[in-house]
Parts: structure tokens; sequence; C-alpha cells
């Protein structure tokens, strides 16, 4: 049985006007991406992927093409109905983690949440990252890699179709990531949600089950990996 | 509670001193317009209601004599309701104290109490019978005269004795003066005396007849027809004036008081809350940019750009329910005191300090609407952030050159320090200039009370040391020969004496017209300085009038205009004289003639009614008893009252440079806190270079002075503006304030603004001392 892609890209285009050159970030982009999977985006810095990463999130409007997710065109959505995907299917994860200084760690997981309509238990979420202990400390009083286990609870308890990582461990020491990329990975095999890295850590691209390579805004692999090797044993 | 207002609260705990120094601005507004205009209100409900229940006089006739039986002629005049007839005189009251001079009026009540100007008690009083009297409570309350006491007036020279047997209010007399010469009430120096009818025509030698009207009209439209018709009917009785209700002394006083509190309660509040928005207004962009990347996230959390701007706005609200709530309570506390300190000057007994929820509502109204525009004016550009672009760093502000670095010259002079202190107060120019905005109007603000001091003092000194230089006026119970002059001279020890006479007329323009007295003195007089609007001496002609300033405005008359003068002595006709010069005169306002000239026009030849004296004896024991003498009064005794008078005066000007002082201080103190933070990273790179914290704070604090200098000398065209307004509102018949302006004014408003700036600079020095800098260096989080 044919499976049916969750998430389409097609033909997919960013420029932008930088002075009097025309930058292309994208420059028709195309593949797809089934439910389930855990897919990362491997590309140096200025590759494009961050703007593909934003587009597909609901943040950015590309310059042509067209992003289908759930057999919803998203790019063709106005500004209020951007925020309406972001707030229900999209969970985000960043590099600098970006939690809110002066909430608790509990506080930020409730902030994402409490805006959506089918979320998960805050406590449970909090427990599967293993913060149960920390979860009433500030940021400031949480190691960075503590600090992307909110980030990644608060991705998760919106309960939303895909979670979409920008360079997760890009701040985390090499342990910390690796114990990052296993928590990932974890919540993609038992939740069963589709999980999108981009990295420019060749190494992680191991882990994928799809790895899509980028260079110059343009897609130079796509490769399936039907045998992926678990975080714990990437090394770099 | 929502996350999002658990992050708001702590927000505004992490910057709580920006927090509180605009509450407390809000408050302060609040207080004062809830106070002003709680009190305004209680105090014009309860005077109406006091009016109507004491049937207050429409119309207030003064005349020679009038036989009772002609009063039929005014009751028969289209729409007087009621018409009441009395005798009323001004005489000296026995004391116990030699030293001490207390005069009374003594006003007579016809039997019953009255159709008009009914007196009030809460107590029932007896009928008054021969040789009883009723005084008036405040002077009751001054000298501490009870029920059942003798009091002892001199009438017609002859001592009297009278048991007093109540003590009543009268809406007449809410506000106790003398005449329109006072300038505050003296209620221990001067009271009224309510007697019979019987008992006052046959003391002052009014058998059968009155010398003053009361009437009431149907409808208070009709007052200006039955005033003119009076005049015409009453025209043989010797009118001296006919005074509506709105020109009666205490009423009009009342109401001016009124129409200064509705103003300051409208002018105040609105300053400061426009001072709060500059702050909030700040604050709020700052914060916003401060919070670009918090907002990035929330964005892409899927919070809507309604959400998040609602968020900061809520910031604004917080403070302004927040002060408004603790102004509402203030306000109405201190509605409370200003209740209790106008009762000291005016008696009104039904005087109730309620609340008016309109007033609350409307404050409640305002302030949010306030807060809600300056929080969006700051908070707007949470629309512009993108979710996507939030998440780079942000790129370093454009540093550009600034224009003063075109003026070659003087930019190659400056020290690095002070090249650095320019660039950085032009960094923001829309916050420049708001702080700027804000700093000139605290710096004008602090420019009216010094104003008013050397003004009100000014007033006072010009008068009485330029304008006017006599010991004494005395005023003669009826017109007399000139020859009275060398009586006099023989009873004083040296001194100088000048006749005059001063007489109420009506004067008009066309349609304008108004009541004023008319004094002739010689001249040559030793005693009157008259000086013109450009401040140039004159002296009086030989024909023509002149007047004040503010009797040719209220009667647009320009030099040389001529002046209706309409004439109540019986058998004298109407004149019209040339205007020769407006004159200053801020005590009062009067119109001057030569004496001789006003004889052959106005009055009688060879007739007096007055005397300027020069004379360092104690007149005022000298003439108590003297025959012939209706009154003597000292200009050392009113400079002692207005020195009284000046320590109320300090007080609230002390209160008003405090308002001043604390818009100045809230507006430094943010911006200080603000430039502080928003330079973290780069006064920590300052500080790991080398340079120490006393530095850094002088740098700080030269960019503060530099902009509240800006601030002080734009602040003097709007410092002038706010003068101009005050003396504007202040100018009335009773007295104007002379536009005394000098650099001293400015001077000492700017030193008030620059000491309220500096303690907020110290204030937040606190600040530079918690810049860890390693930790501002690395840190990105928001």
């Amino acid at each position: 049985m044919e499976k049916t892609p969750q998430i389409k890209v097609e033909n997919l285009s960013k420029f932008y006007q930088m002075g009097e050159v025309q930058v292309k970030a994208l420059d028709d982009v195309s593949f797809e991406i089934y439910e389930g999977e855990f897919v990362v985006i491997l590309g140096p810095s200025g590759s494009g992927k961050s703007t593909l990463l934003n587009i597909m999130g609901g943040m950015d409007l590309p310059t042509s093409g067209r992003v289908i997710i759930a057999d919803e065109e998203i790019t063709k959505y106005n500004d209020t109905k951007l925020t309406a995907y972001r707030r229900d299917k999209v969970g985000f994860v960043f590099q600098f983690y970006n939690l809110m200084a002066n909430l608790t760690a509990r506080e930020n997981v409730e902030l994402a949440a409490e805006i959506c309509k089918d979320t998960m238990d805050i406590d449970e979420v909090l427990e599967e990252v293993g913060l149960s202990e920390r979860k009433d400390h500030f940021p400031s009083q949480l190691s960075g890699g503590e600090q992307q286990r909110v980030a990644i609870a608060r991705a998760v308890a919106k309960n939303p179709l895909l979670i979409l990582c920008d360079e997760p461990t890009g701040a985390l020491d090499f342990t910390t990531g690796i114990l990052i990329l296993a928590l990932l990975r974890k919540i993609n095999k038992k939740m069963n949600k589709t999980v999108v890295v981009i990295t420019h850590n060749m190494a992680v691209g191991g882990m994928g089950d799809r790895i899509i390579k980028m260079r110059s805004g343009k897609i130079t692999e796509i490769k399936e990996n039907p045998d992926p090797i678990p975080p714990e044993r990437i090394e770099w | 509670m929502k996350k999002l207002n658990k992050r708001l609260l702590r927000m505004i705990k992490s910057s709580k001193g920006q927090f509180i120094s605009v509450v407390v601005i809000i408050m302060v507004a609040l207080s004062i317009f809830i106070s002003f205009s709680t009190t305004a209100v209680n105090m014009r409900n309860a005077i109406d209601y006091y009016y109507e229940e004491t049937k207050l006089s429409h119309i207030h006739v003064q005349l020679m004599r009038i036989p009772q039986g002609a009063l039929r002629q005014v009751e028969s005049i289209e729409g007087v309701t009621d018409v009441q007839g009395r005798v009323s005189f001004d005489v000296p009251l026995k004391t116990d104290d030699e030293e001490e001079k207390v005069r009374i009026r003594i006003i007579s009540l016809p039997e019953g109490g009255g159709k008009v100007n009914r007196l009030y008690s809460p107590q029932t009083i007896d009928e008054i019978t021969q040789g009883n009297a009723i005084l008036i409570k405040q002077f009751a309350e001054a000298r501490n005269i009870m029920p059942g006491d003798i009091i002892e007036p001199y009438i017609n020279g002859r001592e009297h004795s009278l048991k007093v047997i109540g003590v009543a209010s009268s809406s007449e007399f809410v506000y106790l003066m003398e005449n329109e010469q006072t300038m505050m009430p003296a209620p221990e120096k001067f009271g009224v005396v309510y007697v019979t009818e019987e008992f006052a025509q046959s003391t002052y030698g009014y058998k059968g007849s009155y010398n003053e009207i009361l009437i009431r009209v149907k409808d208070e439209s009709m007052i200006d027809d039955v005033a003119d018709e009076l005049d015409k009917r009453l025209d043989k009785y010797g009118v001296k004036r006919i005074i509506k209700r709105e020109d009666q002394l205490s009423p009009k006083i009342l109401s001016q008081e009124l129409m200064g509190l509705d103003m300051m309660a409208a002018a105040i509040p609105v300053l400061f809350l426009i001072v709060a928005g500059i702050i909030i207004s700040i604050v709020l962009s700052r914060m916003v940019s401060n919070d670009r990347m918090a907002i990035g996230v929330l964005k892409a959390l899927g919070y809507s750009n309604r959400e998040v701007l609602l968020h900061y706005l809520k910031y604004a609200l917080s403070i302004g329910v927040t002060g408004s709530l603790m102004g509402i309570v203030i306000g109405l506390l201190l509605a409370g005191v200003l209740s209790e300190i106008y009762a000291m000057f005016f008696e009104i007994p039904l005087l109730k300090v309620d609340i008016h929820y309109v007033y609350i509502i409307y404050s409640l109204f305002l302030t949010s609407l306030f807060c809600i525009a300056s929080g969006l004016m700051g908070a707007r550009h949470v629309l512009g952030i993108t979710p996507a672009e939030s998440m780079r760093p942000e790129p370093p502000k454009s540093g550009k050159h600034i224009f003063i670095e075109k003026i070659g010259f003087f930019w190659r002079r400056l020290s690095f320090s002070w090249k650095m202190v320019i660039r950085n107060i032009l960094r923001s120019k829309r916050r420049f200039i708001f702080l700027v905005m804000g700093l000139a109007m605290a710096f004008a603000i602090n420019t009216v009370p010094v104003y008013m001091w050397d003004s009100a003092t000014g007033m006072f000194y010009i008068q009485f040391g330029q304008f006017q230089k006599m010991d004494y006026i005395i005023g003669l119970a009826k017109p007399m020969n000139e020859d009275v002059i060398y009586d006099m001279k023989g009873l004083l020890k040296g001194g100088k004496l000048e006749p005059r006479i001063e007489y109420p007329f009506e004067i008009s323009n066309g349609w304008r017209k108004l009541n004023a007295s008319i004094i002739g003195i010689p001249r040559d007089t030793k005693f009157y300085e008259f000086r013109n609007e450009h401040d140039k001496e004159v002296t009086l002609p030989e024909k023509g009038i002149f007047i004040t300033e503010y009797m040719a405005k209220a009667l647009n008359i320009k030099k040389g205009d001529r002046v209706k003068v309409k004439n109540f002595i019986p058998g004298k006709d109407d004149m019209y004289f040339e205007v020769r010069e407006i004159i200053k005169q801020y005590l009062g306002a009067n119109a001057y003639m030569d004496i001789d000239y006003m004889r052959e026009t106005l009055t009688e030849k060879n007739m007096i009614n007055g005397l300027s004296v020069a004379s360092k004896e104690d007149l005022k024991t000298k003439l108590e008893d003297a025959r012939n003498i209706s009154s003597v009064s000292s200009i050392d005794d009113m400079t002692k009252t207005f020195e009284e008078y000046i320590d109320v005066m300090l007080l609230s000007i002390n209160i008003m440079m405090l308002f001043g002082g604390v818009l100045g201080f809230a507006l430094i103190y943010n911006s200080t806190i603000i430039s502080i933070a928003e330079r973290r990273m780069e006064l920590a790179a300052l500080r790991v270079m080398g340079f120490d914290k006393k530095e850094i704070f002088w740098m700080l604090a030269k960019e503060n002075s530099v902009i509240t200098v800006i601030a002080i000398f734009l602040g003097i065209p709007v410092g002038i503006g706010m003068i101009q307004g005050m003396a504007d509102t202040f100018n009335t018949e009773l007295y104007s304030l002379p536009m005394i302006i000098t650099p001293k004014t400015f001077l000492i408003a700017g030193l008030s603004t620059l000491l309220f700036a500096a303690i907020a600079q110290l204030a937040a020095l606190k600040k530079i001392h918690n810049i860890n800098f390693i930790d501002a260096l690395k840190s990105r989080i928001s």
C-alpha cells in the first residue's frame, strides 16, 4: 500500500533583495515527509535550511511554491490562519532555547499549552523529558541541557502534528547534545510525532529515517535510511 | 492565572521602580482631579441649596434713603416677587483691649426674619426684641461670644448695649469681608449684627425709612430688566449702587473660587497624565525592543499579534488602574480635607462631603484611555516583529553621523566623552524629543508658583509702596465741606493730608458696563503715582479720566475713547469723559479724576467724603470716637494681614514645586534606567576596558544634564504661556496679577528642575552598581 505523505514541499523558492543583489535562499526545493518520520535536514550555514524550516513552521512565506501539510496548503494562509497553524499544529525547538526568563520551567510549558485545544498532560510531558524535579526553577537556574528539555517539553505539550528543531544541539556540549537527540528520538517513536531536525552536523544525519542534504538553497540529495543509528552511538 | 498574566506580574515586579514612579504621577493627577471636582461640585450644590433655602436676594440696592411706603413702587415692577427694606451701617465695637479695632455692620431684620436674606441657624432663635441682637456665626466664633453676652457698639458717637440672643449664618456673608478692599476675611475684626428694624432706624436716624432694598425676582433671567427698571424708579431716592447677585461680594468671590477649582481640576491632571503617557510610551517601547526575541517566540508558539500587543498594553493599563484606584481613594480623603479648608474661609452650613461616582468613572475612563493610547504608541512595534527574524541576533543599531558634527569648529573642540554623550542623546530621536517635551513641561509647571509668589508679593508692594503712598484712608460718614481738612490738621501732630472723593458709579461703553468707584484726588497728589501700560509715569489731567487696565479690557476701551458715567446722585446728569490714560492697578479696579473736575461734573462743589493721610500716629485709636468719621483704614494693618496670608501661599507654592519636581524625577529616573538597561553590553564593555562605576555614572549624568538644560530653555516659552493663562484666569475686579517675569523666575524653576533630575539620577545609581559585566557580555537571554 502506497503511504500518503504528511508534508509536501513543492517547488519552493525564497528570494531576498539585498541592495542590488538578489539572494536565493531557497531555489526550487521539493520533497515529501511521511507521518512519524524522523527527518534530518543537513547543510552548512547559509544553505537555506533555516529559511525552509521557517516556512514549514508558518513563520515566513515563500516567494513561490507550496507547502502542503495534512492536505492543507499553508503557503496560501493569511496571517490569522498562520497563527492558528502555529498554535495547534507545530512545535518549535530553537538553538538558544528561547525560554521566557521570568516564567518557571513548568510555566513556560503551560504558556504554550494553554492556548491550544488538544494538549497533553503537562506533568507527564515534564516527566517524559526528565524534569519533574526541576519544574519550578527559572531558566536562569537551569543548565543549557535542562533549558533545552524545557523547550522540547514546550513543543511536545501542544500535541502538534510535527516538531521542528533548529540546531537543537548547537549550543550544547557533546554529551548533553546526545541526550537531547535521544530525547527527540524517544518522543518521535513513543508518541509517533513527525520530527524535523536541521543541523550542520553531518554525524547527526545518521540517526534520521530520511536525510535531506542542502547547499546554496538547493537540495543536493534525499536519502532514505531504513536502518538509522541510535543516537547514543553517534559521535562527533 | 494565565501564564502571560503571570509574566506580566513578574515584569512589573522586576521594574517596580519605574512602575511606581508612573503610578505616583497618575495617583497625584487623579487625587487632584477627584478632590477638586468633588469639592467644587459639593460646594456648588450646597451653595445653590443654601441660597434658595435662605432666599438670598437677586438684586441688592444701596441708596441714600427711601421711605418705607415707597417700597410699593418696587413691588409693582414686573417679575419682582419679594421686596424687603433694611437699614445697614458700619460702626465700631467696644472691646476689652483698647488697642484692638473691631468693626461691625448693623443690619435691621424685619419681624419674623423677613422674606429675603433669611438667617440660617440649626437651633431656633427667639424673636429679636428691642435691645437684643443676633450675631453672625463666624464673628461669634472668632471672638468667642455666646448667647447671653452683651455687646456694645458705638452708634453715631453713642455707646449702646445689645444682648446676644442667638448665633446664625447668612447666605449673604458666606465669605465675610468688610468690602472689596479687604483681601481676606478677618472674622475677629469684622462682624455682622442683626437687630430689630426699630432699633436700627432710631439709633441711626432713619425713622420710617431704609438705606438698602433686597429684591427677589420670579426668574433669574429677569434680573437685568428689573435692575434697569429699578434704576429709573429709584433715581429720586439717591441710588448708590444696584448690585446683581453675581456682583455681590460674597457670591462673586465664591463663584470665582469655584471657577479656579474647576480650572485646576482640569489643567493639572491633564498635564500630569501627558507626562505619565510620555513615560509609559518610552518604557514600553524599550520593553518591546528588549523582549524582541520573547515576542518572536510567543508568536512562534501561536500567540496572535492581538494577544501579544494586549499583553504589553496590560502593563500600561495596570499602571493606570493602580494609579487611578490609589488616586481615587486619596482624592476622596483629600476632598474632605479640602472642604474643611474651604469651611475655614467660607461659611456654608449645609456643606457635605458627598461622593460623586460620575467623577470616579470619568477618571477611570480618562486614565485608561491615556494609558492605552500611550501604551499603543510605545508597544506598537510588537506588530512589526516577525518570529523568523526575531530569532536572529539583532543587528547593531546603525551608527550615524549627527548633524552637530557638521558644525566642525564646535565638534572638533569637544572632548571624546562629550562627543559620546551627544551621540548617545541623539541615538533615539523620538525618545529624546519626548523626554525634552516632558521635562520642559515639568519645568514650566515649576515656573508658575515662582511667578505666583513674585506677582502676589509684587502686587501688594507695588500697590502700597509705589502706587499708593498714604498711611491711612479716612472715610467721612457724609459729604462735608473741604474745610474739614483744617480741623483734621489741627488734630494731627504733623503729617500730610489730601482731600478725596470716592463714589460708586456705573461706567459704560455701549452695552458693556461695570460698577466701580471713581476717586477724585488733587492733580498734584503726593499719595498716588500713576503708571500707564508702558510703565511710564503719568499725572492726572485737568479734564478727563484715568481707568485701570482691567476696566479698559472689560469695557473694550482704548486711550482717547469716551466712557459714559451714570450718576446715581439725585439731580445729577450722566456724563461722558475722555479716557486720558489706561493705568496699572493690581488691587481693586478704580477710575481716577482730578478732584476739582470731578466735583464740577459729578458731585458737589467744595464737598469731600474722605481724606488720605500720611502720619506715623495711630489714627485708628485717635479717630475711633470721632463723629462724622465712618472708617479709618490703615495700610499697615493691610500689610500685616497680607503677611499672614503669605504663609498660606508659601505652602501651596511648595506643593506646586513638588508636583513639578515629581514629574521631572519620574522622567529622568525612567529614562536613566532605560538607557542603562539598553546599553548593558556597552557599559559592561566600558567596564571591561577599565572605566569605573563613577565614570559611567558621570557619563549618564552628563547626558541627563544636557537633556534637562535643553528642556529648560525650550520650557521657557511654555512657562510664559502657562503664566499668561494663570494671570488671565485670576484677572478680576478685585485684583489682577502683574506680569512680573524676570530671569530669576526661570532661574529658580530651572534650579528646582535640575535638583529633582539630580535626585533621580542618584536613585538610578544602584542599577549601575548592579551591572555584572561578565554576565552582560555573554548573556543572550532576554
